[in-house]
C-alpha cells in the first residue's frame, strides 16, 4: 500500500478491493476516479480502470464518465479525502440531486494529511477540542446533506469490521451511492481505532428509492439547411447603403421590427445585418436595434453616421438621441415632439395609431417606403411567414397607408 | 442569402462533425450557444458552474464523447485548473469562448478581443492550446469543424475564440457555399496489441481506448506520469511525456495553420488583424487602395501555437499595423513581446468595435465615416 503505516485508507481499500471482487465485478468492469491527496494514492494498487483527476473534482469527473459510458454494467467509483469533499461539495451534491450511478468512498481521517495535518470541513469538533485547536465550527455532515440532495444511499462507518456490509450496500445501489469512512491517520491524526470511535461522527445510514439518472444521445434536426437559396423578386432604392436605428421600450416590438426588415431587404436583393442593444432586464427599459442593408457585402457592422433613426418611445430616444448626426433623418412618435427639440424631424402619430406594440414597425415601415428604399410588399411578403402575421400585416398595411 | 448569426453557425458546425455532448453553463454573450446546443446536440447538460462543466466534459471524453461547451472570461477563468487537467490527460473537447469587455465581469453585453495571452499562458509551463478564431460566418463553420478535427486528432482541447459580435450580430449569408462537413470519427487504438495510455506514435499522439474497455485496461493521468498512466515523478520517461505534450501540437502545426492574406503587388505595409475587428480591415483596405495606397492585409486564423507560415508573411513587411479590440496590444505583444520594432503601430480601442477610418487614420490614408 502506498500510504504511511498504520494509515486507515490501506484497510479501506484493502476492504474495497474484496467487496469488488464480493459483488463479482472483473478489475477492467470497474473505473476508478481518484482525487488528491492522500486518498489519491490508489491508482497504482489498483487493476482496475484509473483516472486521476484534480482536488475534490473526483464526483464531478465521475459524474461525466459515467453518464458518456456507452457499455452499461461498468462500476464508476469515486474516491476521495475529507478534503477534496469540501473542496468540490458542490460536486457530491450535484450527484447525488441527480442520482447519477456512481459510488462515492470518501476516506475522512478528519484532516488534510497530504499538506501536514490542517483541519478540514469534516473535522469533528471533538477532534478539534483535542487539539486545543479553537474553531467552534461543527463539521459537514456529507451523509445527511448527500441524502437531503437526493442520494439512493448515503452512508458513515467507523468500524473496519463495518467496512464491507456498507461497501456492498453502495455498491449494489443503482444511482448515487455514498459511504464516508472515518479513517486512523497515524502521521497526523488519530493513530488508535479506540481514539477514532469516540471523536468521529457516529455512524449513520440513509437510503431513498429513487432511479438512477439516465441520458439518451438523441437524433436531432439541423438548425438550418445549407442548400438553400432564396430569391429576391423586390426592388429596393437603395444606392448604396442605408443604415438605419430603431428605437423604442421593451415589449415594443423593436427587435421583430429590425429583423422584418433585414429580411424584407433580404428580399430586395441586399446584403443585410441586424443586431439589438437591450438592457438584461426583460420587459422594462429601453430596445434599440441597428440595420444596414447594403448593396455590397457588408464587413464591418458598426454604424457610425445612420442615415435614419425611428424613435417610438421617450426610453428609445433617450438611448438613440447620440446616435442621430448632421444628415441624419430622424423619424418620432409625436408624443416626442414637445420633448425632443429636433425640430427637423418627421412626427408621426405612430403610438395612436398601431399601439405600444406595433408603433416601432408602424414608423419604420412608413418612413422606408416614402423614401422608396424598400417596397411595401417586400415587407408584407416576410411578414406573411412570421408567426404574428396577422397583426404584422395589418400595422404594415397601415403604415404604408399613411405614406 | 438568409439573416442567420454565428452562434448558431458554429453550432451547426460542431455537431455535424461528431459533437455529440454539450454541457455548459449560460453565461453572456455566449447564451445562443446554450440555447442552439438545446435543440441540437445529441445530449445537453446543465453544469451548475463551469468547473463542473469542464470536468463533466473531461469524463465525457474519457469515455469517448466529444465535448463542446461555450463561456466568456469569467467562466473561463474558472475553467483554467480543470483546462490544464484535460490538456494533461489529452482529452479532446472544444471550448467556444466568446469575449466580452473586461476587467472582470466588465460589460457582458459588450464585445472585445482581449482574451488572448490569458489562453497564451493558460497550461502552467507555457504549453500551447490550440486557439482558432474566426473572422466571419465562413470561418464560424469551418474552424469550428477544424476545431473538432483538431481536438479529436491530437487529443488535446482546442479554443475557438469568438466575441460579443461575432456570435451575435445577424448577417445576411449565403449558406448554399459552405463546404460539407464529414463527422469526424474518434479513432481508438488498434485491438489485440499491448496497450499503454500514454506511448505516442511518431506524430507524437497516443493512441486512445476509452474508459471501461473490456480488454484493454485505461489509465488517464493529471499529474506527471509516464506512459501507463501512473504518476512518476522526474523520471525520464515522465518528462519525455511532459516535454512530448509540447513537441506533439508545434510538429503538427501546419496541420492546423490557418490565415487569409490578401496581398497587393508593390505594397511595404501589412495590415494584421483578426476576429471581429478583421472586419474593419477588410473595409478599411479596400477603401485605401481605393486612394491608391498599396496596402496588404493578413487575417489570423490560428493564434495559438503561433504559427510559424505566419511569421514567414510578417518578415516580408517593414511597416506593420496591429488592429485588435484591446488596449495593450495582444496580438502585437505574442508576435514581438515587448521588443521596439520600427514602423510598427497599433489601433487599438476598448467599448466598441474598431471603425474602418479608424485604421485608415493610422495608415496614412484619408479617413471618411462609415455610413
Amino acid at each position: 500500500m502506498p500510504f504511511c503505516p498504520g494509515c486507515g485508507h490501506g484497510i479501506a481499500i484493502k476492504n474495497l478491493s474484496k467487496a469488488l471482487e464480493g459483488a463479482g465485478y472483473d478489475p477492467l468492469d470497474v473505473i476508478v476516479v481518484s482525487d488528491i491527496g492522500c486518498a489519491g494514492l490508489v491508482d497504482p494498487v489498483l487493476a482496475t480502470h484509473t483516472i486521476h483527476g484534480l482536488h475534490g473534482r473526483a464526483p464531478a469527473l465521475a459524474l461525466g464518465i459515467s453518464l458518456g459510458l456507452s457499455n452499461p454494467g461498468k462500476k464508476v467509483l469515486a474516491i476521495q479525502g475529507d478534503g477534496g469533499a469540501t473542496i468540490g461539495l458542490q460536486h457530491l451534491l450535484e450527484a447525488a440531486r441527480r442520482n447519477v450511478d456512481m459510488t462515492l468512498i470518501v476516506l475522512n481521517n478528519l484532516l488534510y494529511g497530504m499538506t501536514g495535518g490542517q483541519m478540514s470541513g469534516l473535522s469533528t469538533l471533538e477532534f478539534k477540542a483535542g487539539r486545543h485547536i479553537e474553531d467552534d465550527a461543527p463539521p459537514f455532515d456529507i451523509v445527511r446533506l448527500t441524502h437531503e440532495a437526493g442520494a439512493a444511499y448515503s452512508s458513515r462507518v467507523t468500524a473496519p469490521g463495518d467496512f464491507k456490509t456498507h461497501f456492498a450496500e453502495a455498491l449494489a445501489t443503482p444511482g448515487f451511492a455514498l459511504v464516508e469512512v472515518a479513517c486512523l491517520c497515524p502521521s497526523h491524526g488519530v493513530g488508535k481505532m479506540k481514539e477514532l470511535v469516540s471523536v468521529a461522527s457516529g455512524d449513520l445510514g440513509l437510503a431513498r428509492r429513487r432511479e438512477p439518472a439516465r441520458v439518451a444521445f438523441k437524433e436531432t434536426a439541423p438548425l438550418f439547411e445549407k442548400g438553400r437559396q432564396t430569391e429576391a423578386p423586390f426592388h429596393s432604392g437603395i444606392k448604396e447603403r442605408l443604415g438605419i436605428v430603431i428605437a423604442g421600450s421593451a415589449g415594443g416590438g423593436v427587435q421583430s421590427t429590425a429583423r422584418l426588415i433585414a429580411n424584407a431587404g433580404i428580399l430586395s436583393g441586399l446584403h443585410a445585418t441586424m443586431k439589438g442593444e437591450y438592457p438584461i432586464t426583460v420587459g422594462t427599459g429601453f430596445s434599440l436595434a441597428e440595420v444596414i442593408l447594403s448593396t455590397k457585402e457588408i464587413h464591418y457592422t458598426g454604424l457610425e453616421v445612420p442615415d435614419a433613426v425611428v424613435a417610438v418611445t421617450t426610453d428609445g430616444l433617450a438611448k438613440a438621441r447620440s446616435r442621430i448626426k448632421p444628415g441624419t433623418s430622424v423619424v418620432l412618435d409625436s408624443k416626442l415632439e414637445e420633448s425632443a427639440s429636433c425640430p427637423n424631424a418627421i412626427y408621426g402619430d405612430f403610438q395612436k395609431e398601431a399601439g405600444k406594440q406595433g408603433a416601432a414597425l408602424f414608423a419604420a415601415v412608413f418612413w422606408l417606403v416614402k423614401e422608396g428604399m424598400l417596397e411595401a410588399d417586400a415587407l408584407l411578403e416576410v411578414a406573411r411567414k412570421h408567426k404574428h402575421a396577422k397583426s404584422l400585416v395589418e400595422v404594415i398595411e397601415r403604415g404604408v397607408g399613411v405614406g | 442569402m438568409q439573416l442567420i448569426d454565428g452562434s448558431k453557425i458554429i453550432t451547426e458546425a460542431c455537431v455535424r462533425a461528431g459533437a455529440d455532448v454539450y454541457v455548459g453553463y449560460p453565461i453572456t454573450p455566449s447564451n445562443w450557444f446554450y440555447a442552439y446546443a438545446q435543440k441540437r446536440f445529441p445530449l445537453f447538460l446543465a453544469a451548475p458552474d463551469e468547473i463542473s462543466t469542464l470536468q463533466w466534459m473531461s469524463g465525457f471524453s474519457a469515455a469517448g464523447r466529444m465535448p463542446v461547451t461555450a463561456t466568456s472570461f469569467p467562466g473561463l477563468a474558472l475553467m483554467v485548473e480543470s483546462l490544464n487537467m484535460a490538456y494533461m490527460m489529452e482529452l479532446p473537447m472544444l471550448i467556444v469562448v466568446t469575449q466580452r469587455l473586461g476587467p472582470s465581469t466588465g460589460s457582458a453585453t459588450t464585445g472585445a478581443q482581449g482574451d488572448l495571452l490569458l489562453l497564451r499562458g493558460a497550461i502552467s509551463g507555457g504549453y500551447p492550446v490550440p486557439v482558432f478564431c474566426p473572422s466571419g460566418f465562413e470561418d464560424c463553420w469551418n474552424l469550428a469543424y477544424e476545431g473538432i478535427k483538431t481536438a479529436i486528432r491530437y487529443r488535446t482541447p482546442v479554443i475557438l475564440l469568438t466575441s460579443k459580435e461575432m456570435v451575435m450580430t445577424h448577417r445576411s449569408f449565403d449558406l448554399s457555399g459552405l463546404p460539407e462537413i464529414e463527422k469526424v470519427e474518434r479513432p481508438k487504438a488498434e485491438p489485440g496489441r499491448p496497450y499503454q495510455p500514454y506511448r505516442a506514435g511518431e506524430d507524437g499522439v497516443p493512441p486512445f481506448v476509452p474508459l471501461g474497455d473490456d480488454v484493454r485496461q485505461v489509465r488517464l493521468n493529471a499529474s506527471t506520469h509516464g506512459n501507463l498512466g501512473l504518476i512518476q515523478k522526474e523520471s525520464p520517461e515522465a518528462m519525455a511525456n511532459t516535454r512530448r505534450l509540447q513537441e506533439k501540437l508545434e510538429q503538427n502545426i501546419p496541420a492546423f495553420t490557418f490565415y487569409g492574406l490578401d496581398e497587393e503587388t508593390g505594397a511595404e505595409e501589412l495590415i494584421i488583424s483578426y476576429g471581429i475587428s478583421a472586419d474593419a480591415a477588410r473595409d478599411a483596405v479596400a477603401a485605401l487602395r481605393s486612394q491608391g495606397k498599396k496596402v496588404s492585409l493578413l487575417i489570423v486564423k490560428t493564434l495559438l501555437p503561433f504559427p510559424p507560415a505566419i511569421l514567414d508573411i510578417l518578415e516580408r513587411y517593414e511597416k506593420q499595423v496591429f488592429v485588435e479590440e484591446n488596449l495593450p496590444g495582444l496580438l502585437r505583444e505574442l508576435v514581438y513581446g515587448q521588443a521596439r520594432r520600427k514602423n510598427t503601430r497599433s489601433v487599438n480601442k476598448i467599448g466598441s468595435m474598431i471603425t474602418p477610418s479608424e485604421i485608415i487614420n493610422q495608415t496614412g490614408g484619408e479617413a471618411f465615416p462609415t455610413g
